[in-house]
């Protein structure tokens, strides 16, 4: 945890150069050696494994062959004792309260330790999901927008049909024109015929009712007036004859009437089931 | 007649509005609309005049030789056909829209192109997690921290941050 925020801040400090405006030079003296150009290897994830927080691993790699697992132990063991008994380290009030102070300290850092670190993680594990969204849409529209392009292209390949329609249009026009041409020309002809033929019917027809009507007053003009009294006087005499017919049939026709009455009254009249009522409502 | 008629092609009109862009589609419609119209005013006149009936007429008509000489001149009668002055018309506007759409398909491929480099840009990308400040400054040049401009840190201003 803390080998970590050493090498990151180890890390800034070596890209920021040195302060202020001796930074070209001193940036210089540092490259002893020619550069290389190879890419820089990834950094490791977590720092150097240590034992008890403090002692590195590679001490006790180191000294295993000689002195087997408890080797660094009784080395530390030895070194402590030698300091304490010939009073290289002297035992005073600083020496409580730094232990009080690493007391609490160690219990900080174990209890707070690996939520802070998580922390830590989680603001550098966003910025680099932010990163790699913006990195994602930008791929994506761009393979939309050449998915877009192909599709007009696609597309501008049928323009021959617009202008295949445009043809077609103007040959349906052509030969409507002509068609109706042709039925213009045969409507006409017809109809200078049927003039004819009508002309011909109405000469006929006026013949005809100018013959009638001569006929008709040449047959007027010859009645006499002697013929017209003798017409008259006969009609006449027609006429009363033909009223004495009607008023006798008038009267025997009432006649059978009245009887025909008396004879129906007689059966009918207050016989049982004789719909009385219904007849006068 | 029959060589204007072999002049027309069959037009699939669905097809043809797969084609069409959606700004367009408004003029799609009218145009299909108008060549339905013709098409229809077309389909309704029959392709010959009924014929008269000569025989009729010589037996009414009492003027001797009127329905004679009708009949000679009706059948030697020649009906124009229309002139044709669009097609030409047509056919330049054809030429036209085929330079534009040549001069249209290569600014698309050449669109398609930087496309394409931008995506490739992309794809060589080292990931996020093994880069540095340097690599992302290389990479995007926008993230770049001016150090002329900001001398002092953040070298943003602050409602950036």
């Amino acid at each position: 945890m803390l080998s970590r925020l050493v090498l990151v801040s180890g890390h800034t400090l070596k890209n920021s150069g040195s302060f202020g405006a001796c930074m070209v030079q001193a940036s210089r003296t540092f490259h002893q050696s020619s550069q290389s150009l190879a890419p820089v290897p990834p950094l490791p994830e977590k720092g150097g494994k240590v034992r008890h927080g403090i002692f590195p691993e590679e001490l006790f790699t180191l000294l295993y062959p000689k002195t087997g697992v408890t080797g660094p132990y009784m080395l530390g063991t030895g070194l402590l004792l030698y300091m304490l008994s010939k009073e290289i380290y002297v035992i005073n009030h600083e020496t409580f309260a730094a232990a009080s102070i690493g007391a609490v300290v160690i219990y900080g850092i174990k209890k707070f330790g690996p939520s802070v670190a998580a922390f830590a993680d989680k603001i550098n594990e966003d910025k680099v999901a932010k990163a790699q969204e913006v990195k994602d849409q930008a791929m994506a529209s761009l393979a939309q927008g050449i998915e877009d392009e192909k599709k007009e292209q696609w597309r501008v390949e049928g323009r021959h049909m617009l202008f295949d329609a445009k043809r077609n249009n103007v040959a349906m026009l052509l030969e409507t024109n002509y068609r109706e041409r042709l039925h213009m020309v045969t409507n006409e002809v017809k109809k200078r015929l049927d003039y004819q033929v009508e002309l011909q019917n109405l000469h006929r027809r006026m013949e005809q009712e100018h013959m009638v009507n001569w006929v008709e007053q040449s047959v007027v003009k010859s009645i006499t007036p002697q013929q017209e009294k003798e017409s008259i006087a006969k009609c006449i005499a027609d006429l009363k004859v033909l009223a004495k017919n009607t008023q006798a049939r008038a009267t025997l026709n009432l006649r059978i009437f009245s009887k025909v009455l008396k004879i129906t009254v007689k059966n009918v009249w207050g016989k049982p089931g004789f719909p009385v009522k219904r007849l006068l409502a | 007649m029959a060589g204007r008629r072999a002049a027309m092609k069959a037009i699939d009109w669905v097809v043809f509005a797969e084609r069409v862009p959606p700004n367009q589609k408004a003029m799609f419609n009218s145009l299909k609309t108008r060549s339905d119209s013709i098409a229809a005013k077309l389909a309704s006149l029959p392709e010959k005049p009924a014929p008269i009936d000569w025989s009729y007429y010589r037996s009414v008509v009492a003027k001797a030789g009127m329905v004679d000489e009708f009949e000679k001149k009706f059948a030697a009668l020649m009906v124009p056909e229309p002139v044709d002055t669009q097609t030409t018309k047509i056919d330049s506007q054809e030429q036209e829209a085929n330079k534009t759409a040549a001069a249209y398909l290569e600014a698309s491929k050449a669109r398609i192109a930087e496309c394409e480099k931008a995506l490739e840009k992309f794809r060589n990308m080292i990931p996020f997690d093994q880069m540095t400040i340097e690599d992302l400054n290389n990479t995007f040049p926008e993230t770049k921290l001016d150090k002329a401009k900001h001398p002092y840190w953040p070298h943003k201003p602050i409602a950036d941050l």
